[in-house]
């Protein structure tokens, strides 16, 4: 198996509308983590397995270079959670680059964590974004442009 | 002091721009050049070929960009002297709720 599509993590809204995470998608941290192609995501993990570095994210499928898209991921900016429209909740923040001269190879997608929560899961996965193939940088920057609908966005 | 600001152009088109700023960033634009397609721009000066990447799997349910042409672009690619830049566009993940 391997990547197919691009989902939020079930564990994510349970665990918001039980209150078992203390999520805020306006103030925590985020990270952006790259994968290769050796993993099948699954948007029905548990919370567990759906944090950075375990189950199906083991930092060994991980794409990363120091100093340019470091292992963990890179920060995303400006997290925010709307209401854009009538209906829909969206889950945004700006684009995320690399450094200008990083060597990543083979970049299938990537997932999205909070690296501010620590209980009762460290750094639980938010959603997961396929970019539907491979992609790679030679001594350049490496960069994911969130569409116009959000990192996620749910309809109600 | 120091001067910030960079010059951008792009080699499908005739945009260019200025932006000042000190952390590394890359300016988009909608190029004419590739059917619309938001794309970045390269520092002026600097040869290079920039193409649109055909996205490579099924398209399914996902909220992909397209071009001018309808064809889902996965992400634009811009070859060097020295290096690859990629910009990859990534769909959005998406739910419903039903009752």
């Amino acid at each position: 198996m391997a990547w197919s599509a691009s989902a939020i993590f079930r564990a994510l809204v349970t665990d918001a509308l039980e209150n078992t995470a203390a999520l805020d998608l306006n103030a925590d941290t985020f990270k952006v983590a790259l994968y290769n192609n050796s993993i099948t995501p699954d948007k029905d993990a548990t919370a567990a397995n759906s944090a950075y570095n375990a189950g199906q994210w083991a930092n060994t499928n991980e794409v990363s270079e120091s100093g340019q898209w470091a292992a963990g991921g890179v920060a995303l900016g400006n997290p925010d959670i709307t209401n854009p429209s009538s209906g829909v909740v969206m889950f945004d923040g700006d684009d995320t680059a690399s450094g200008s001269a990083a060597d990543l190879a083979n970049v299938y997608g990537c997932l999205v964590y909070d690296d501010t929560l620590s209980t009762p899961v460290a750094d639980q996965g938010v959603c997961y974004n396929y970019f539907g193939g491979a992609n790679s940088v030679t001594n350049g920057t490496f960069t994911v442009v969130w569409a116009a609908n959000g990192l996620f966005r749910i309809t109600v | 002091m120091l001067d910030r600001s960079t010059r951008w152009a792009c080699p499908l088109c005739t945009t260019e721009a200025v932006t000042v700023r000190a952390e590394p960033h890359t300016q988009m634009h909608r190029c004419s050049g590739l059917k619309g397609l938001l794309a970045p721009m390269v520092e002026a000066g600097t040869s290079c070929k920039v193409e649109a990447h055909e996205r490579e799997d099924y398209v399914g349910t996902e909220l992909v960009p397209t071009d001018g042409e309808g064809r889902p672009i996965m992400a634009v690619v811009t070859t060097r002297d020295d290096g690859q830049d990629c910009t990859v566009f990534a769909p959005t993940a998406t739910a419903e709720v039903r009752f």
